[in-house]
């Protein structure tokens, strides 16, 4: 037989070392180089913040404020997705019906749709009289856009976009968890004489409950973090991200990063704890729901009747949610491009019209061409390298003991909100830190490569923890693969939807990332900043257009992921 | 009184019929076993009957009451799954209340139903103690005091011994049985495990590609089966071909080839028909052969499983056939290329017209 | 010199013994199955041999190599696992000729090799098909193909036939046996199901809880079980606790509660001794030709149960002595029935005799 008597050096030890080191410097480093630098220029952020000469700790109560408007937002904005995501999250799992992928697929747009431009959409159809207003006849819009919602606080408009945003973190994310439910319990209840909505209750909650936490969270970070769309439609008021935005630009560079780190300390401190405990406890969570026995009977007494009359209306009401707030906006903004192509059809001015915006002496669609290319280079090259990184370290997280570890510390730039992001990258390469680049292209592309490269591995996780591959590869060893061969031929091919999910998932998200870009861009505007510039320059019609562009991009993505989906 | 009757129940599922025309009345305190080799529409039926589906045409009775408008929860059935779902979030008791609490019967009343019911699967002990921390077998006995506490008549069993090893099998089948018979309850067993469908059930039915082949008590089923797949499925056969060659009021001769005659009790054949001769390898008499339907040939091989021996026999006409005889020690044992002679008597020897679509696809399992 | 040979092994997960130091040496050529229930450490005993495993202490040698630190690819030794594990994303083909092409043989080798296996296994025509697409039986059959075109000389087979019907299990594991004979390689079968270790195997090891508790030949272990254990996991059996009362050259009679006497042939104990008695049902043979001879009682059938080609019957000797017999339906009609009066025996020799377990006899035999 003759066994090889030496063993070469493993190709899988090399490689693993390389990824391991690409994924210190490009991911982790600049996440937490934004604290230490808060530590290392104390005595400078304590001036500007909290000892400033001219206004005192003016930068202090301001830092406050906008964080407690932030959270407030964000908290409200969850707590709504779950209670109109759950439901959804459950119909989508376990009813088959007429056009539920197409009901998917919306669901799931917010995810890849750019940021500003489904900003600018809302805007639109909320507050002009092109939108939902002028169906009903009104010559304004529905709303204004400082009209608030009672008790939050909280500006309506701000609201319904984070809801839109965040909704399909929470629906994506419980309906994976429903999937990976054997229904069989359900059954098993109905026949024990439960009626529909007391199985979901007692049988159904306890067991999704992990999912519910861990699409909480991504909806709670993603909220926290947005900024293309909130820049657009948050009017006077600031939340977090965008107030590092706008501190940098006005250079207040300690006061900005002071705002940065207490933000990821916080977003840390609240989701870490959930995941340390939904990772540890496989368990599920154990209720003791004691109610008093006659309200324990009524309330089964009730859901017996509901079971039967309004199990379509817990069906359906949900979609409602994502037609207002995806769907609708979509619509008007494809319809506006026309209305206002030629001119504005209130006023007839020609200089009103998209057409005179783009290709008149302001010459938008120069600038929209060149948007696009630096947007579609940077898109490439970040999500190559993150490809680069991303599959040999899910491979990694799935196979070394030490892979939850990193699994968990990938959750990091997942939750920090893009702007302290697009700070950190800043500070650590630009002329403060190591000063080795400053603001444009490369910048953009190495903060990409950071909220990339989580998004990639968790896609290509569920599709190695869903196809069995450790009995595929330990079939392939015996066979006489070694281990770098079994991944090749066997995990990898096995894996491929997920790796095509996540290219196409980063490769959207990089197109169409706001917050950080903008802190770190320079003068090479993509095209998400060039919908936040238009707007602030007041070139609605060719905003209007841009944004058109870059949700007809999106539906594309969109159609892309599918295919690749599908496939398999 | 459950007694469960189908009227011409179908299902499709795309363009597979998973039940087709099924047409089965199940008697008050009948213990009903469905078998069939996989994808034969066995489940389907039960979930049919428990209203987890719906069937595209037919009806179903409980009670001659027609069950199409109840939901699953009214049906008063108690149903046991091959994964065993047992709530993994909840503990033995609270698993085993589970049915009462939902119905709202108040704690008192739920108490001594669940206590006793701990009894009697002896695990009043482990009542804390949640599913994970129990074996497979002791889970299953669990699942069945939970669909039994609510005072349910009629028991489906869905596959409810596939998850357990062969030795617990063999032993929970017997409990099941004394289970239903003890309490009075109507059951129907869904099984691929024909020994086991055979040793439980007062009547067992037999289904392939959706439709009922036949049905009947065990002991009919094996010594009598109407068809050759039953013969085939229902335990080891061996299965040659022949042509008709005499017939009398009672009896049947037939040729097997190179001058080989059997002959067995007179059915539906007529002289010069294609049939199939079937025996089973232990009514085939190795040891003192009766004058009748003797058949010699050489030892090919010889098999042991624990004390049952098959001896395989070459007949002159190059068919093997197997024979059975428990391993005796006083007896002697048989040498490869001994001859032997055995014989069967023609009681047991049955005649089928050959299938249409040949003997292979008639018997095929899969 | 055996093929594969297992020194002390030892392996550990947590605070369970999987495998607590098994010794074994399996013979080139030679088919063993390992029979035990869920959890004693069957698979990882497997996995072991494939390099799938480290042992935590012992030695494994492969041809007289020590392999412990050589990779499973090295090892030629295929594992096939109880779902197959075809790859789903490779057509029936690609699945065969994965481990020639792997192994970098040139092109010719592989095309001929692949179709030799598949035409062995009557699956030439589905060459084309993807796994999804076959049925159980021939999933297995394609994955036993892509094992022995792999050249491996070593099957390792984790419950081969469990994803399968139980009567296709009946048909295929004697397909099974004479396809490893005719390749002439070696294998070793993990099951649970002591009819199919019964089978299939030239040799059987019963694993309990990561032990060994008997290595022989199927009639050894089925009639000559070393512990109450084997006797009870393999075949059933009936067991009667007693003392030894009285003891000659030719055997021991043992005392039963109720006041019967039972013969036996073995001499190993010592008068007094607290013993069990085991006896195979199929050993108890009713209404005997004679009926003269040890061990013959007179009782009333309570129950019977056809099993399908045999029957099982539940007697009641005086005022509770259970004995169970189990026999083969030969003639349908001249069966006994419940309430019918008859009479049992067995011969001394086919009567194990045991020491009583420390533990009680309930936890040698108890199986849920």
């Amino acid at each position: 037989m003759g066994f090889g008597s030496k063993r070469t050096v493993s190709l899988s030890s090399f490689i693993i070392w390389c990824t391991l080191a690409a994924f210190f410097v490009l991911v982790l480093l600049p996440t937490f180089y934004l604290i230490s630098y808060v530590f290392l220029r104390w005595p400078e952020v304590n001036r500007e913040v909290f000892a400033n000469p001219i206004i005192g700790d003016e930068n202090w109560n301001q830092i406050l404020k906008v964080l407690f408007f932030t959270f407030r937002l964000s908290l409200s904005a969850t707590l709504f997705d779950l209670l109109f995501g759950i439901p959804l999250a459950y119909v989508l799992a376990r009813k088959k019906f007429p056009g539920k992928s197409l009901v998917e697929d919306v669901v799931t747009l917010p995810l890849v749709i750019p940021t500003s431009g489904f900003g600018f959409a809302t805007l639109v159809t909320w507050t002009t009289a092109s939108g939902i207003g002028g169906v009903f006849g009104s010559s304004s819009g529905a709303i204004s856009l400082d009209t608030l919602i009672p008790f939050i606080n909280v500006q309506a408009l701000l609201f319904i976009v984070h809801v839109a945003l965040t909704f399909p973190y929470v629906v994506r994310t419980v309906e994976t968890k429903i999937q990976s439910i054997d229904p069989t319990f359900e059954t098993a209840s109905r026949t024990l004489g439960a009626s529909s909505f007391t199985t979901f209750r007692k049988v159904l909650v306890p067991l999704m409950i992990p999912g519910v936490f861990s699409g909480a969270v991504l909806a709670f970070a993603r909220s926290l973090g947005e900024t293309g769309a909130t820049i657009i439609v948050s009017g006077v008021s600031s939340t977090a991200s965008i107030a590092i935005v706008r501190w940098t630009a006005e250079f207040k560079l300690a006061t900005a990063s002071f705002m940065g780190s207490l933000l990821v300390i916080i977003a840390a401190a609240i989701i870490l704890p959930v995941e340390v405990y939904l990772r540890r406890g496989k368990r599920t969570l154990r209720f003791s729901s004691h109610f008093p026995v006659s309200l324990s009977r009524q309330l089964l007494r009730l859901e017996r009747f509901t079971s039967g009359k309004l199990a379509r209306i817990k069906d359906f009401a949900p979609l409602i949610v994502v037609v207002v707030t995806v769907i609708v906006p979509i619509i008007v903004v494809l319809n506006s491009v026309i209305l206002f192509w030629p001119a504005d059809p209130y006023t007839g001015k020609l200089e009103g019209g998209v057409f005179y915006q783009l290709f008149g002496p302001a010459n938008y669609f120069n600038h929209l061409l060149q948007a696009t290319l630096t947007s579609i280079v940077v898109a490439l090259i970040s999500t190559y390298i993150s490809m680069c990184v991303a599959i040999p370290l899910a491979f990694i997280i799935e196979r070394r003991w030490y892979g939850s570890f990193i699994r968990s510390i990938l959750k990091v730039p997942m939750i920090i909100p893009t702007s302290s992001l697009g700070l950190s990258v800043l500070l650590m390469w630009g002329s403060s830190g190591i000063n080795l680049l400053s603001t444009g292209i490369w910048l953009i592309i190495l903060t990409h490569i950071v909220f990339s490269v989580p998004v990639i591995v968790e896609s290509i996780i569920p599709a190695y923890e869903g196809s069995d591959i450790q009995t595929y590869e330990d079939s392939a060893r015996t066979l006489g693969a070694t281990e770098y061969n079994a991944t090749e031929k066997v995990s990898i091919p096995l894996v491929k939807g997920g790796i095509i999910t996540g290219f196409i998932l980063s490769f959207t998200r990089s197109l169409g990332e706001t917050g950080a870009t903008f802190v770190v861009m320079g003068r090479n505007v993509t095209v998400p900043a060039l919908v936040v510039n238009m707007v602030e320059a007041l070139a609605i019609p060719a905003a209007l257009f841009t944004s058109t562009f870059l949700i007809l991009l999106a539906l594309i993505m969109l159609g892309l992921i599918r295919v690749a989906t599908r496939r398999r | 009184m459950p007694e469960v009757k189908l009227v011409n129940v179908s299902k499709r599922y795309g363009r597979i019929k998973a039940n087709d025309g099924i047409n089965l009345t199940i008697k008050d305190k009948e213990y009903v076993s469905v078998i069939g080799p996989s994808g034969c529409g066995k489940t389907t039926l039960i979930r049919n009957i428990a209203g987890i589906i719906h069937p595209d045409e037919g009806e179903i009775f409980i009670d001659e009451e027609s069950v199409s408008n109840v939901p699953i929860e009214d049906r008063r059935i108690g149903y046991v799954f091959q994964n065993i779902a047992l709530f993994p979030h909840m503990n033995i008791w609270d698993n085993i209340t589970y049915g009462p609490h939902v119905r709202g019967l108040p704690q008192q009343q739920t108490r001594p139903l669940a206590l006793e019911m701990l009894d009697m699967i002896k695990i009043a002990a482990r009542s804390e103690a949640y599913p994970h921390e129990l074996s497979g077998g002791t889970q299953q006995k669990t699942a069945v005091a939970r669909a039994l506490i609510s005072d349910a008549r009629l028991l489906l069993l869905d596959e409810p011994l596939g998850a357990l090893d062969v030795k617990v099998r063999t032993e929970l089948r017997y409990e099941l049985r004394r289970l239903v018979k003890d309490l009075r309850l109507t059951a129907l067993h869904v099984t691929h495990d024909q020994e086991e469908a055979m040793s439980i059930s007062d009547r067992v039915v037999v289904m392939k590609k959706g439709r009922i082949v036949e049905a009947g008590t065990p002991v009919s089923l094996y010594t009598r089966p109407q068809h050759t797949f039953t013969a085939n499925f229902v335990g080891e056969a061996n299965f040659l071909k022949g042509i008709v060659v005499e017939t009398t009021a009672d009896t049947s001769v037939v040729d097997i080839g190179s001058g080989v005659q059997l002959r067995a009790n007179r059915g539906k054949e007529t002289v010069d028909e294609r049939v199939i001769v079937v025996f089973r390898p232990e009514f085939a008499v190795l040891d003192k052969p009766i004058e009748v339907n003797r058949l010699s040939g050489k030892v090919m091989d010889v098999l042991y499983s624990g004390s049952i021996i098959r001896v395989m026999i070459k007949l002159p006409n190059d068919e093997t056939i197997a024979a059975k005889r428990i391993a005796s020690f006083d007896k002697p044992m048989y040498d490869v290329s001994e001859s032997v002679t055995i014989s069967v008597s023609p009681d047991n020897v049955l005649v089928y017209p050959y299938p249409e679509e040949g003997l292979k696809k008639a018997l095929a399992l899969e | 010199m055996p093929l594969v040979k297992l020194v002390n092994i030892t392996k550990k997960f947590g605070e369970i013994i999987a495998l607590d130091n098994i010794e074994l040496s399996i013979e080139d050529g030679e088919y063993l199955c390992v029979l035990g229930q869920t959890g004693a450490g069957k698979t990882t005993l497997l996995r072991t041999i494939a390099g799938l495993i480290r042992p935590d202490g012992g030695e494994i040698f492969i041809e007289g190599e020590l392999v412990n630190d050589v990779p499973p690819e090295e090892r030629d030794a295929v594992y096939m696992f109880q779902h197959f594990a075809l790859f789903p994303h490779m057509n029936v083909w690609d699945n065969v000729s994965f481990g020639p092409s792997i192994k970098n043989w040139d092109n010719e080798q592989v095309k001929t090799i692949s179709s030799e296996v598949l035409e062995m296994v009557r699956l030439s025509d589905r060459q084309d098909a993807f796994p999804s697409e076959l049925s159980g039986g021939m999933q297995q059959r394609v994955a036993l193909a892509r094992g022995i075109a792999s050249g491996a000389k070593i099957l390792l087979l984790d419950e081969p036939l469990g994803a399968l019907d139980a009567r296709l299990r009946v048909d295929l594991r004697r397909q099974l046996r004479r396809l490893v004979k005719d390749q002439k390689l070696t294998a070793v079968h993990v099951t649970h199901d002591q009819e199919e270790a019964l089978m299939t195997a030239d040799r059987i090891m019963v694993l309990r809880k990561g032990k060994v508790e008997q290595v022989g030949l199927p009639s050894e272990i089925y009639s000559s079980p070393k512990s109450i254990f084997v006797a009870s996991f393999v075949g059933n059996a009936n067991f009667f606790e007693g003392n030894v009362i009285e003891m000659d050259n030719s055997g021991s009679t043992i005392w039963i509660r109720g006041d019967y006497q039972i013969r036996v042939s073995q001499t190993d104990r010592k008068v007094g001794d607290k013993v069990v008695v085991a006896v195979k049902p199929t050993d108890v043979i009713i209404n005997p030709d004679s009926h003269k001879g040890k061990n013959v009682f007179s009782g009333m059938v309570d129950s019977s149960t056809f099993v399908g080609g045999s029957m099982k019957y539940k007697v009641i000797v005086g005022d509770g002595m259970v004995i169970f017999s189990e026999a083969l339906v030969s003639n349908i009609q001249e069966l006994p029935r419940p309430g019918q009066e008859v009479t049992v025996s067995f011969h001394p020799a086919r009567c194990c005799l045991f020491e009583y377990p420390e533990a009680g006899l309930l936890k040698e035999i108890e199986a849920i």
